[in-house]
């Protein structure tokens, strides 16, 4: 069995249900309080009045008088109830036969009395047992030890009030158990939702990062909030298989060129090596290792541009003439292979930014646009002014990148062959990437007709 | 030359002084800040090259203090935290140039013998000669043999730079820095392309020794012809 107090949803309904209860006891008792006196106030009045004339006639016609009177208004239907004692506590007058019942009369405040009893009635059926009566009244001390009670039947209010405490009671118990119920039917479908959710957690703490919270078809809050773990654990899946895929890469961009550099050793050792094939294959070994330190040069510049670390300076930077620059930069390598660079840049596109980031993004992709290009590819670059954007683009005839292939080739050691085996270390576009975040930018990767690549950057203005 | 190393890494100091060593050059070598400044105070070199983090005096104050000592030798500060605000910092302070960690010992031997040779401010100099290569820096005009070649202003400011420097290894890095002001590497290698654009029309047209080397390994390098 589970500890029912243990759930939230559970306490909360309890806590309710007990607050319901008592305040709808307080408003059924004070209702029924001030309607209760409202008529109590009417009785008493008609009382008063009446033993007021009774008073009178005692006064002016004596003990006999009053009997008459007595016996008169005890014949109006409905009458009220009078008793006329003497001095022995034998009733001589009134409708109110069951003298006992005077003797353990209540008194109250100013002669108002009230007592009961079972035998002053008719019994209109026999077989039932007689009912107890209440009755409320006035008690009047007479001159010569007569003693008159004038009083009502009240027994309707009081049975009425009794009823009205059982009824609210026993509510009180049914709304409780309703209460207790539907909290345990509700907290036992919410504790099964959690409890579900709880199991996934451990199945993903265990590390199967493939499972998902379960969601169901209602837009409740439970429901938002396991479709938001979801997404956040979507994320981190992405996350960690990009790792992964980075440490894989690095381990095995690292493991080609130590290889050759073992090689190539071995090699020379064996080979009974004069001095100048010493000087050969060390020169090899150095270039080789300057690839090792390059990849990580890059490695370290994007992760320093990406955490932010980086305190770079900002200047206002002419964009024609940084692109002119980096084309100035890569022209004679473009001629080699018969590429033509074009500069499209407008007049007067300025930017605030980083000089040396945005020059090294630019000459990344010029860079990747040769390399992957034909010869006789043509490249234009490009800037404007949109509005509080810089538009910069650079675009090839070259092969282009497929789209399922747009999104990946952003991420670091991403390269489109599979052997791996072009040249670069596939850091090229997460740079640019990096570099692009830093300037709060974004990069988008677009086709050009009829083949070919249109990388899109649109930088805002003002940092 | 007569060079003092200010490094507490051992490792890396002994390996930096070897290979100053080797190239046949005298280290002195000082192991913290503190030591640095008696040394410099003591006796002269021809250059420094200041760790940026020392302990005692760090990097950066020991150069402030030696440039109000009115010490001028030319400082090269090294530096793990290889960015170009920090570099600007090292330049600022009174270093002559800036090398990052984890530098090439090449790189390092080139930009020393560089510093060493920069006697001369550069600014001053109206006509530069590195054998039968001459340099108007007013007219523009580049003769070799007395026979006038025709240079691209990208063309120009690189063999400025080389002629400058002549008889040194010059590293890509330098190139990239020095004519071009950029403080990245391109993962290709532009620069070997515009080396041998600039030796085609230096070098080949003429029947002479070559002048525009590639060092293996290591850079490039104007060597005089005579």
């Amino acid at each position: 069995m589970i500890n029912l107090f243990r759930l939230t949803s559970f306490r909360l309904i309890f806590i309710y249900t007990i607050l319901l209860v008592i305040s709808v006891f307080l408003i059924a008792f004070y209702l029924h309080l001030s309607t209760s006196r409202d008529l109590k106030n009417r009785v008493d009045e008609d009382t008063i009045k009446e033993s007021k004339m009774l008073i009178s006639v005692y006064q002016r016609g004596g003990v006999n008088r009053l009997a008459r009177s007595i016996a008169q208004l005890s014949q109006i239907p409905n009458a009220n109830l009078y008793a006329l004692r003497n001095n022995k506590n034998d009733i001589i007058a009134g409708n109110f036969k069951d003298k006992e019942s005077l003797w353990n009369l209540k008194r109250l405040d100013d002669g108002w009395v009230s007592f009961s009893s079972i035998r002053n009635q008719e019994s209109i059926n026999q077989s039932l047992p007689p009912k107890e009566k209440f009755f409320r009244g006035k008690e009047f001390i007479l001159q010569g030890s007569y003693n008159l009670i004038i009083g009502r039947d009240v027994s309707n209010e009081v049975y009425l009030w009794k009823r009205f405490l059982t009824n609210i009671i026993s509510a009180t118990f049914f709304v409780l158990i309703l209460g207790l119920f539907g909290g345990y039917v509700l907290s036992r479908n919410i504790l099964n939702r959690i409890s579900a959710i709880n199991r996934t957690s451990i199945e993903i703490m265990d590390g199967d990062l493939s499972q998902r919270l379960p969601v169901g078809l209602i837009d409740d809050e439970l429901n938002q909030l396991s479709a938001n773990l979801n997404l956040m654990l979507d994320r981190l899946n992405k996350l960690m298989i990009g790792m992964k895929d980075v440490s894989d890469n690095i381990a095995h961009d690292l493991r080609t060129p130590l290889n050759k550099i073992r090689t190539n050793l071995e090699v020379t050792l064996m080979s009974n090596p004069t001095s100048e094939n010493y000087k050969n294959s060390i020169q090899e070994v150095i270039q080789d290792i300057d690839i090792v330190i390059n990849t990580f040069n890059s490695l370290l510049a994007i992760s320093r541009v990406e955490s932010g670390s980086l305190s770079l300076d900002k200047e206002k930077i002419d964009i024609n003439k940084m692109l002119e620059n980096v084309i100035d930069l890569w022209e004679p390598l473009a001629e080699e292979r018969e590429i033509i660079l074009i500069n499209q840049c407008d007049q007067d596109v300025q930017l605030e930014g980083n000089r040396n980031l945005l020059s090294q993004a630019i000459s990344n992709l010029i860079d990747n646009a040769i390399k992957y290009g034909p010869n006789g590819n043509k490249i234009n670059v490009g800037a404007k002014l949109e509005k509080d954007n810089v538009i910069l683009w650079i675009s090839d005839n070259g092969p282009g990148i497929p789209d399922s292939d747009k999104e990946r080739v952003l991420e670091r050691f991403t390269r489109l062959d599979i052997s791996r085996n072009t040249q670069g270390t596939g850091l090229g576009l997460s740079l640019v990437n990096s570099s692009i975040k830093f300037h709060k930018g974004s990069i988008s990767l677009l086709d050009s007709n009829p083949n070919g690549l249109i990388v899109k950057l649109e930088l805002p203005k003002i940092n | 030359m007569h060079i003092l190393l200010i490094e507490d890494d051992i490792n890396a100091a002994r390996y930096v002084i070897k290979g100053l060593r080797e190239s046949g050059h005298v280290v002195d070598h000082a192991s913290d800040g503190e030591m640095g400044l008696d040394m410099t105070l003591s006796s002269s070199f021809d250059v420094i090259v200041i760790d940026r983090m020392l302990p005692k005096i760090d990097g950066l104050s020991l150069i402030i203090k030696l440039r109000e000592e009115n010490i001028r030798t030319p400082i090269l500060i090294l530096s793990a935290l290889g960015e170009v605000d920090e570099k600007v910092k090292g330049l600022k302070a009174g270093a002559d140039d800036y090398l990052a960690k984890p530098f090439s010992f090449s790189e390092l031997l080139a930009r020393i013998e560089v510093l060493h040779r920069r006697t001369n401010p550069e600014t001053e100099e109206t006509f530069l000669k590195v054998g039968n290569l001459s340099m108007n820096l007013l007219s523009r005009e580049v003769h070799r043999s007395n026979i006038k070649i025709d240079l691209q202003p990208r063309e120009f400011r690189l063999l400025e730079f080389l002629m400058r420097r002549s008889n040194q290894v010059v590293t890509r890095t330098m190139l990239l820095e020095g004519v071009w002001e950029y403080h990245f590497d391109p993962q290709t290698n532009v620069i070997d392309v515009h080396i041998s654009r600039l030796r085609s029309k230096i070098d080949k047209p003429f029947n002479e020794n070559q002048m525009l080397f590639t060092e293996r390994g290591a850079g490039y390098a104007l060597r005089s012809n005579d």
